[in-house]
C-alpha cells in the first residue's frame, strides 16, 4: 500500500486534478478549502470573474454535499450536520472542472433526478428566471433550499452540467455531478 | 435605537447598522454555515428600525458583497422586499449596490434586483 500513493499522486496530476478530497465535510473544510482555492487562482493571476465563477460553485457544490448527503452524522442543525462526500477540482484544456458525489437515498434520486433534467433543457435566460422563481417559493422541506445551488451552478457553468447515478442498492445510489468553467 | 455592528468572518460580512447616520452597510462575503440563523438578529434589528423610521429620513443601505452564495441571495431578497414594502408605505430608502469594475457576477446580480423592484431605488457604484 504505501508503495502506491505516489503512483495515487501522479495520476491525479496527470487527470489536471488539483484539489480532491473524499471524507467528512463541515463548515470549516468550506472556509479552508474555499480560501486556498481562491488564493492559488489570485497566484496564478485568473481573471477575479473566472476565479469567483469557480468559487461560486465550489460553495454551491460541496454545501450541497453537507445539505443533501444520505452519509451523515446529525448535529443540531442540517446545515452543521457533518457529511461524507467527494470534491474534485482540476483544470484541463484551459477550463476549470469542478466534480461532486454524494451517496443519496432512492427517494432522494427521484426528484433530483427530475430536477437536474429539467435544468438541462433550460437556456442562460431561462435559468435566470427559474432561479428568481425558486427564490420567491418558500423551500419545501425536502430541498432544503428549494434547489437554488444546482441553478447557481447551471447558471456558473459555461457547458451543461452533467450528473450521474449509480445504483449502490436498493434503498441508494452514488450521485455524481460535473460543471466546467 | 443602538448601533448594530457584527465583525466580518471569512463567510459572513461585516454588518453596520446605524440610526443615527441611516447609512448602513452589508460589506464583504456572504456564505454562512446556516444563513437564517447568521442573519436573524440582522433582521430583527430591520424590523424595529423600519417601524421607528420617519417617513423624511433619507436611508442609504450599502451592498458591498464580493461573493455571496444562493442562500445569501434569498436573503438579500427578503431585506429587499421589506424595503420595497417600506417605500410603497411613503418611505425613503435607497440601495447603493457597490461593486467592483472586474466583478460581472455581482453586477449582474444587482441588476437582476433592481429589475424585480417597483418602489426601491437601487444606485449601481462602481469601484
Amino acid at each position: 500500500m504505501i508503495d502506491s500513493y505516489y503512483k495515487f499522486q501522479q495520476h491525479l496530476e496527470r487527470e489536471g486534478i488539483m484539489f480532491s478530497f473524499v471524507g467528512p465535510v463541515s463548515h470549516n473544510v468550506v472556509e479552508g478549502v474555499g480560501t486556498v482555492l481562491r488564493n492559488k487562482m489570485e497566484l496564478e493571476e485568473v481573471s477575479m470573474n473566472v476565479s469567483l465563477k469557480v468559487f461560486s460553485i465550489f460553495i454551491e457544490q460541496i454545501q450541497n454535499v453537507i445539505r443533501y448527503s444520505a452519509d451523515r452524522i446529525p448535529q443540531d442543525n442540517f446545515e452543521s450536520d457533518i457529511s461524507f462526500g467527494m470534491l474534485i477540482v482540476g483544470e484541463k484544456n484551459k477550463q476549470y472542472f469542478l466534480i461532486g458525489g454524494n451517496r443519496v437515498t432512492s427517494e432522494q434520486k427521484e426528484r433530483l433526478n427530475d430536477f437536474l433534467d429539467k435544468l438541462a433543457t433550460m437556456n442562460k435566460d431561462e435559468l435566470k428566471q427559474f432561479y428568481k422563481e425558486r427564490r420567491k417559493a418558500q423551500p419545501d422541506e425536502h430541498s432544503k433550499g428549494a434547489g437554488l445551488g444546482f441553478i447557481e451552478m447551471a447558471r456558473k457553468s459555461s457547458e451543461p452540467i452533467k450528473y450521474n447515478f449509480e445504483k449502490i442498492d436498493n434503498e441508494s445510489y452514488y450521485f455524481t455531478i460535473e460543471t466546467v468553467v | 435605537m443602538t448601533k448594530l455592528h457584527i465583525k466580518a468572518t471569512k463567510s459572513s460580512p461585516e454588518i453596520l447598522l446605524d440610526p443615527t447616520t441611516h447609512q448602513h452597510t452589508l460589506k464583504g462575503e456572504s456564505y454562512p454555515e446556516n444563513s437564517l440563523e447568521f442573519y436573524r438578529e440582522f433582521f430583527d434589528w430591520i424590523d424595529a428600525y423600519i417601524d421607528t423610521l420617519e417617513d423624511t429620513q433619507e436611508v442609504i443601505f450599502n451592498i458591498e458583497l464580493i461573493y455571496f452564495n444562493s442562500s445569501s441571495s434569498k436573503v438579500l431578497m427578503d431585506l429587499f422586499d421589506i424595503f420595497d414594502d417600506a417605500c410603497e408605505d411613503g418611505k425613503n430608502i435607497a440601495v447603493n449596490w457597490v461593486y467592483n469594475e472586474d466583478n460581472d457576477a455581482i453586477l449582474e446580480y444587482g441588476e437582476e434586483f433592481a429589475e424585480d423592484y417597483e418602489n426601491l431605488k437601487f444606485n449601481f457604484v462602481v469601484i
